[in-house]
C-alpha cells in the first residue's frame, strides 16, 4: 500500500475542507473526482506533504509525514502537480525539470538522463531548450507534469493535470498515465469525468469534504443507470446520481 | 505524447527516407535519450558547485544562486546605492552608507524567497529540500553580501568605527521586519514596503528626538530595541513559513 | 531544412537540428553498424557518435557530403569501441585480403567490413549474375576460366561482368553513402 488515510480531517479556521476521508491505494492509477471545492485539492495536498492533516492518520509509501526524517524520504519519492503551478519564465523547459530534480535530492549523476527521459515523454523534446515564458498553457502544463515524473516517483498527485491540452493530448496523457501506473500509485484529480474512465482502475467521489464512492469506473456507471440523471455519458450519469443521493442524504439527515 | 520508434518530434516532420532501415533489435529511442541527456545538460558554474559542496546539497546550491536578490543585476544596483551613499558622506560627512544599507539590506532580503515572487511556491512545498532551509541559506546569503558592500562603502567614506559598524544592527532588525512582512503577507513587495517605511521612520524620529541624523546607526542604546525586534520577527517568519495558508 | 542547414543550426547550438538529424540518419548509420557490432553496441556507438556530431558541428565543411560526413564520424567511433574490447571481441574479417590496405588494424578491417557490404548490396540482389561473379572471383579467388566454367558462359563474358562489378564496387566506394543519407 502506497497511501493509507484513515478518518483524516482538515479544516481552515471554521470550514472543514476534507471531513473523515479513509482510503487506500496501491500501484495503479486512482481517480478523484468531484466538484470545485469538495475537497480534493486539499486532499491531495495533505497527501503531497504541503499541509498537515487537523486529525486522522496519514501513512505515505509506508511512512509517518509527520516527522521531519520520514517526510524528506517521502519528498524524495514524491511527484506533484498542483492546480496552479507558477513557472520560472526565463528558466528553459530543461533548466526547470533539472531545478526540481536537484529539490528532490536526485543523485546528480542520474539528473541529466532522468530529465531528458522526463521530457521527452512528454513530448517536449523539441523544446527542451526553449524559455518558458515562449510556450502554450498546454505546453506548460505538460513541462509540469514532466517535473512531477522525472524523479521516478512511486506517489504521483496530479491535481487537474489536463488543463490546457487539446483532446489529442489528452489522448497521449492517459497512455501515460497507464504507463506510470504499472509501478507507482498515481492519483488524479480532476473534474472531468471522461479523463478518469479511460485511465483509471480505481475512482472516489468526493462531495463537501467527504467521499462518497469509492469503486471501479464500471460500478459508478452502474450507479447512474434507470436513474434518469444527467449527463450525456454513462459515467457522466453515474457521478450525478452519486452525487445527487449523496446530497439528498445530507439535506435528510 | 505517444513515443514512437520513429522518434517523430513535431507532428509536421515527414519520416526520413531512411526510417525503416533501422535493425529491429536496436533500440534507437533509448539512444537518443543518452544524447539528449549531454546535449541538454546545465553545466553548474564555479560558485554553485563550490556552494553545493558546502552546503552538502547540490539542490540548496542551485536554489541559492538562483535567489532573485543575488542576480548580477540586483547585487550591481545595491552596489550603486551604496557607493552614491559614499560619495554623498565624502561629500557632506552626514554618513549616508549608514543610513542606506539597512534599506538596501531589506530590500534584497524580502526578494529572497517568498510567494510573491516565488511563483512556484506552492510546489516548492513539497520538496525534500525545505522550503524554508532554501529561504534561510537564501536570507543568509543575501544579509551576508549586502553587510560586506556596506562595510566596504562605509569603511571608504572614512566615517567614525561606531557608525561604520553600527549599521549592522538596525540592518539586521529592519531586514528581519521586512522578511516577516513578506512571509505573512507573501509578497515580497510588501516585505520592501514595510521595512523601508519602518526604518524611514525610525531615522526620522530618532532625528527629531536627538538632532542627529547619525543616532540612529551609532547609538548604543538602541540596540538592545534593535535586536529584540530582529528576534521578534525573525519568530514570525520562522511561524509564517510553518503552515502555509490555503483555501481547499 | 537540408542536412547542410541543420548542421550549421547545429553549429550554433541549435540541440532541434540535432533532433532531426537524428531522426532522419540514425535509422540508416543503425543498419551499417549491425552487420559488425552487437545491438547493445550499435546503440553505445551510435551515442558516442551523435555526441561527436553535436560537439564537432562546427567542424563541418557545407562541401561535403553531410552523410558522408555523419558515417565518417561513426565509422571512426565504432573502430574505437573495437579497439577499445580488444582482439578477442573483434567479428571475423571474412572478406581475405581486403583489408591490405589496413592490415595492421584489424579494427579498421572490421569497420571497412561495413562499407564493403555495403558495396556489395549496390552490386544487385542475392544471386543475381554480377553478385554471382563478384563471390566467384573476389571471394572464392577463382581464375576466368574456372568461373566461366561454373557460370557456363564465355570467358570474354566473365571478364566483362567482372568490369562491371569493379565499376560498380567503385563508384559505391567513393560515395560512401546511398540515397538513404539525406534530403
Amino acid at each position: 500500500m502506497n497511501v493509507e488515510i484513515s478518518d483524516v480531517t482538515r479544516r481552515f479556521g471554521r470550514t472543514q475542507a476534507v471531513a473523515g476521508v479513509t482510503l487506500e491505494t496501491g500501484p495503479g492509477v486512482f481517480g478523484l473526482l468531484g466538484p470545485n471545492g469538495a475537497g480534493k485539492t486539499t486532499l491531495l495536498r495533505m497527501m503531497a506533504t504541503v499541509i498537515p492533516s487537523s486529525s486522522g492518520r496519514v501513512r505515505l509509501l509506508g511512512r509517518d509525514p509527520g516527522g521531519y526524517g520520514p517526510r524528506r524520504e517521502i519528498r524524495r519519492r514524491l511527484g506533484y502537480l498542483p492546480q496552479n503551478l507558477g513557472y520560472y519564465p526565463g528558466f528553459t523547459v530543461a533548466e526547470f525539470v533539472e531545478y526540481f530534480a536537484l529539490l528532490k535530492e536526485m543523485p546528480p549523476g542520474r539528473v541529466p538522463q532522468a530529465v531528458a527521459t522526463a521530457i521527452e515523454r512528454v513530448d517536449l523534446g523539441g523544446r527542451a531548450r526553449a524559455k518558458l515564458r515562449t510556450l502554450s498553457g498546454g505546453m506548460l502544463r505538460r513541462a509540469g507534469i514532466a517535473q512531477a515524473i522525472v524523479n521516478e516517483p512511486e506517489l504521483l498527485l496530479l491535481d487537474e493535470p489536463t488543463a490546457g491540452l487539446d483532446p489529442e493530448q489528452r489522448v497521449a496523457f492517459r497512455a501515460l498515465l497507464r504507463d506510470l501506473g504499472e509501478r507507482a500509485s498515481v492519483i488524479v484529480s480532476t473534474h472531468l469525468v471522461e479523463d478518469i474512465g479511460a485511465a483509471c482502475s480505481k475512482v472516489a467521489l468526493m462531495d463537501a469534504g467527504k467521499i462518497v464512492f469509492q469503486g471501479t469506473p464500471d460500478e459508478l456507471t452502474a450507479r447512474g443507470e434507470g436513474t434518469g440523471a444527467a449527463g450525456d455519458a454513462p459515467l457522466e450519469r453515474g457521478y450525478s446520481a452519486v452525487l445527487a443521493a449523496a446530497r439528498s442524504a445530507t439535506a435528510a439527515a | 505524447m505517444t513515443y514512437s520508434h520513429e522518434m517523430t518530434g513535431d507532428r509536421d516532420d515527414l519520416p526520413g527516407p531512411g526510417q525503416d532501415q533501422c535493425p529491429r533489435d536496436v533500440d534507437l529511442h533509448r539512444v537518443w535519450l543518452g544524447v539528449a541527456a549531454e546535449a541538454w545538460r546545465r553545466r553548474p558554474g564555479l560558485l554553485e558547485r563550490l556552494a553545493g559542496r558546502a552546503l552538502r546539497s547540490p539542490g540548496l546550491a542551485r536554489a541559492l544562486v538562483t535567489t532573485p536578490s543575488l542576480l548580477l543585476g540586483w547585487v550591481i544596483a545595491s552596489a550603486v546605492v551604496l557607493a552614491a551613499g559614499m560619495f554623498a558622506t565624502l561629500g557632506t560627512g552626514t554618513p549616508f552608507v549608514a543610513l542606506f544599507a539597512p534599506a538596501v539590506a531589506a530590500a534584497g532580503v524580502a526578494y529572497a524567497y517568498g510567494p510573491g515572487i516565488d511563483p512556484a511556491w506552492e510546489l516548492s512545498q513539497s520538496m525534500a529540500v525545505s522550503d524554508r532551509m532554501v529561504l534561510l541559506v537564501r536570507v543568509l546569503a543575501v544579509f551576508a553580501l549586502n553587510a560586506a558592500l556596506g562595510l566596504a562603502a562605509s569603511a571608504a567614506s572614512g566615517t567614525a568605527a561606531a557608525v561604520t559598524f553600527g549599521w549592522l544592527v538596525p540592518m539586521t532588525a529592519v531586514s528581519a521586519l521586512a522578511l516577516a512582512a513578506a512571509t505573512v503577507t507573501r509578497s515580497a513587495n510588501a516585505g520592501v514596503a514595510a521595512g523601508l517605511a519602518a526604518w524611514a521612520i525610525t531615522v526620522l524620529s530618532v532625528n527629531s528626538a536627538s538632532g542627529q541624523v547619525a543616532t540612529a546607526v551609532a547609538s548604543s542604546a538602541l540596540v538592545l530595541p534593535y535586536l529584540t525586534v530582529a528576534a521578534a520577527c525573525g519568530a514570525i517568519a520562522w511561524f509564517a513559513t510553518r503552515i502555509p495558508k490555503g483555501t481547499s | 531544412m537540408d542536412d547542410d542547414e541543420l548542421i550549421a543550426a547545429m553549429a550554433g547550438g541549435d540541440d532541434t537540428a540535432l533532433r532531426e538529424l537524428f531522426a532522419r540518419h540514425a535509422p540508416w548509420l543503425a543498419a551499417r553498424l549491425r552487420p559488425i557490432l552487437p545491438a547493445a553496441e550499435v546503440e553505445d556507438v551510435l551515442q558516442e557518435s551523435f555526441l561527436a556530431v553535436w560537439r564537432g558541428a562546427r567542424g563541418y565543411r557545407p562541401e561535403g557530403s553531410p552523410g558522408g560526413w555523419l558515417w565518417g564520424i561513426t565509422r571512426r567511433q565504432a573502430a574505437l569501441w573495437l579497439r577499445r574490447r580488444g582482439p578477442d571481441g573483434l567479428p571475423l574479417a571474412a572478406l581475405g585480403s581486403h583489408g591490405g590496405q589496413h592490415a595492421g588494424d584489424p579494427a579498421e578491417a572490421a569497420v571497412s567490413r561495413a562499407d564493403l557490404a555495403e558495396a556489395v548490396r549496390a552490386l544487385g540482389p542475392e544471386g543475381s549474375t554480377t553478385q554471382e561473379v563478384w563471390r566467384l572471383m573476389y571471394v572464392e579467388d577463382r581464375t576466368v576460366t574456372e568461373v566461366a566454367g561454373l557460370m557456363g558462359v564465355p570467358e570474354g563474358t566473365v571478364k566483362s561482368r567482372a568490369h562491371r562489378v569493379r565499376q560498380l564496387m567503385r563508384a559505391v566506394l567513393r560515395q560512401p553513402v546511398r540515397d538513404g543519407g539525406g534530403r
